[in-house]
């Protein structure tokens, strides 16, 4: 029958997801980037929205938040998967208001004027079923998915404009992003480039081979020789894991290093992100508590290897993703186009 | 009819002494506006504005200001959807009071979003005496967190002390400091978090005198400043610096009334620019300064 089948085999791929995020953490699993976790997560999302059982708006958003809960708890770290979770549940309210043929899609936000002007309980249960919702939703979300395979060309189109002949450019680890921005522009500039190894896991070294593929000048220096290099460099351009709702970043270890030396030299700092990446969270007071993995080569020593950074707000010049550049005081505006504020918290 | 609303205005705050004094000054105006015998809506909001004058006449605070403005605001809007009178006035009756309902959950809202930056063990640094403040304290305590906290004593009303004792009643571990030990204390200090009178257009605030000294001495340690403040507080200036925030908010109502040379006095409140500020919480969600214009022209325009 095909209504058990594709159940099962949704609740089987759904597990095998899960189970690779949480491998994928461990460090044992493939070793996936954000932009594939992105992808899959909302080719999985567009699946259950086909499959799973549900006759309104409000049982799908449940679902899909029940689902999106267990996804999280599987992978903290990735916080792409919340992302997606949180843009498919947006592109459900409005979907489900377009039906309703309410004009006001602005209106789902809090705001002064909302509380002066309310003439009710504003509460939308979504219990209201449409036939017309689901195609709506996929077809959404198919819009989605071509928006995710674009982002990288997207950031790497607006390379001319920021990188000039003769420039030296910093960076740190290894971004795809932040490689691809950079054999963009290789193509019609020359310049240098100097990679941060990025110790322990060095993806330094691998983005420094694939540079130098390109045809880029490229030097490898160790993490302590950030600052002493930093006063010949002209730009710092970095990709991070996460940008928060504050315009703050959490980025692979050794970018706050790299952004205290951008600005006591008064270096701009790029930050290439996609809008993926932007994450309703806010930097709390963490002790960096979140950040760490232990790791015990002897008995009588611990070692902590902090995996992440935070990058404060002020130290970040310019953010540059697949709809433009943006200044960090601007991104509070970005989340709310993306997000709606109850799904902040899934 | 004025000593009929001051009367009505200081009994609201009497009543209910927790309840912030902009939600007192709305309540009296939708008060008012139930007793008013205009036959217009011009008349009405002319009588209106002559009532809010009248309370800031009274308690020359920036949220009363604030409360006041907005209640203008809300008449205007809802008056041009109903043109007639008396079907207008029933609608602003009603949403007079469901809006009173919803800005009097707002410091739980607030709470519930502050809460969380507090972590175990933190020691927090707080000035003067703020309701928003200790109900988002009262919040985290009855998460069963452990913190500590500085208050600062605040002259010349002492108000700190009032704060203290409000804490202490929480069990939290309180400690009552000099004004002028902000600095010296500050290095054993985690999160510094303050309520606010008004939230400017900036982004910035204007709180009891002393919070300016408190926020440029956080940046300089480095450590975050949080304010706390409800939505109906924000308000329409855009001060540049100390000199430019108006002295009717600067000053208690009853000195503006008597005194003659304002340059002896000195002044109850300062102003804090958005820069030294790290985030907001307010019950419309955790902004950044920046984002602070952003609502007040949704509103306003």
């Amino acid at each position: 029958m095909p209504g058990p089948d594709k159940e099962t085999d949704l609740t089987e791929r759904i597990e095998a997801f899960l189970f690779d995020l949480n491998r994928g953490g461990s460090g044992a699993g493939p070793l996936r980037g954000s932009a594939e976790t992105a992808r899959e997560t909302t080719a999985l999302l567009r699946r259950i929205t086909a499959q799973a059982r549900w006759s309104s708006a409000g049982d799908l958003m449940e679902i899909i938040r029940n689902e999106g809960r267990r996804m999280t708890a599987a992978q903290p770290s990735e916080t792409t998967v919340g992302n997606m979770i949180r843009r498919v549940l947006k592109i459900i309210r409005e979907e489900y208001a377009r039906s309703r043929g309410s004009s006001e899609e602005a209106d789902q936000q809090e705001s002064l004027h909302k509380l002066l002007t309310s003439g009710g309980v504003s509460d939308e249960n979504f219990r209201q079923p449409f036939a017309a919702l689901k195609p709506n939703v996929i077809e959404a979300i198919n819009e989605l998915l071509t928006e995710l395979e674009g982002t990288t060309d997207n950031i790497a189109m607006q390379a001319l404009e920021h990188i000039h002949s003769n420039e030296v450019i910093m960076t740190i680890g290894r971004s795809r992003t932040v490689e691809a921005f950079l054999k963009d522009a290789a193509r019609k500039r020359k310049f240098h480039v100097i990679v941060a190894e990025c110790a322990p896991f060095c993806q330094g070294h691998e983005m420094a081979t694939s540079l130098s593929k390109a045809g880029i000048e490229t030097t490898v220096i160790t993490d302590a020789a950030i600052f002493a290099v930093m006063s010949r460099v002209n730009k710092v351009i970095i990709g991070t894991q996460t940008v928060l709702a504050n315009g703050g970043l959490r980025a692979v270890n050794g970018t706050h290093t790299l952004a205290l030396a951008a600005k006591h030299h008064s270096t701009p700092l790029i930050v290439c992100a996609p809008m993926f990446k932007l994450s309703p969270q806010v930097r709390r007071l963490s002790f960096l508590s979140d950040f760490y993995r232990y790791c015990e080569i002897l008995s009588k020593v611990n070692v902590h290897c902090p995996v992440f950074d935070y990058v404060p707000p002020e130290l970040i010049t310019l953010f540059i993703s697949n709809i433009g550049g943006h200044a960090p005081s601007y991104i509070y505006r970005l989340m709310s186009e993306l997000y709606h504020p109850e799904d902040h918290e899934l | 009819r004025e000593k009929q609303l001051v009367e009505y205005f200081r009994a609201q705050m009497r009543k209910d002494p927790d309840m912030a004094s902009a939600v007192a000054a709305i309540r009296t105006l939708l008060e008012f506006l139930k007793r008013d015998k205009g036959e217009t809506i011009l008349g009405l909001r002319e009588s209106l504005k002559w009532a809010t004058d009248c309370l800031t006449g009274e308690d020359s605070s920036v949220a009363v200001s604030s409360g006041g403005e907005l209640f203008l605001r809300f008449i205007s809007l809802t008056s041009l959807e109903h043109q007639d009178l008396s079907r207008c006035k029933k609608v602003m009756e009603e949403r007079g009071e469901l809006f009173l309902e919803k800005i009097s959950m707002s410091r739980t809202k607030v709470a519930k979003l502050c809460h969380t930056f507090i972590k175990d063990g933190a020691k927090i640094l707080t000035h003067s005496y703020s309701r928003v403040v200790l109900r988002v304290l009262e919040k985290a305590a009855a998460e069963k967190k452990r913190f500590s906290v500085y208050v600062t004593e605040s002259q010349p009303d002492s108000a700190g002390r009032q704060m203290a004792e409000a804490l202490r009643k929480l069990n939290v571990p309180v400690t009552v400091v000099l004004d002028a030990a902000v600095g010296y204390v500050l290095e054993k200090v985690d999160l510094v978090i303050v309520g606010a009178e008004g939230v400017v257009e900036s982004g910035g605030i204007i709180n009891k005198i002393g919070t300016y000294q408190m926020a440029v001495c956080s940046k300089a340690h480095n450590k975050p400043f949080y304010v706390v403040a409800e939505s109906f507080k924000f308000v329409r200036l855009y001060p540049l610096n100390q000199q430019d925030v108006p002295d009717k908010f600067k000053y208690k109502a009853d000195t503006l009334k008597t005194v003659q040379n304002l340059s002896e006095e000195h002044p109850m409140i300062d102003y804090t620019p958005p820069s030294l500020i790290t985030l907001l919480f307010t019950d419309l969600g955790v902004l950044t300064p920046s984002a602070v214009s952003d609502e007040l022209i949704k509103l306003y325009l």
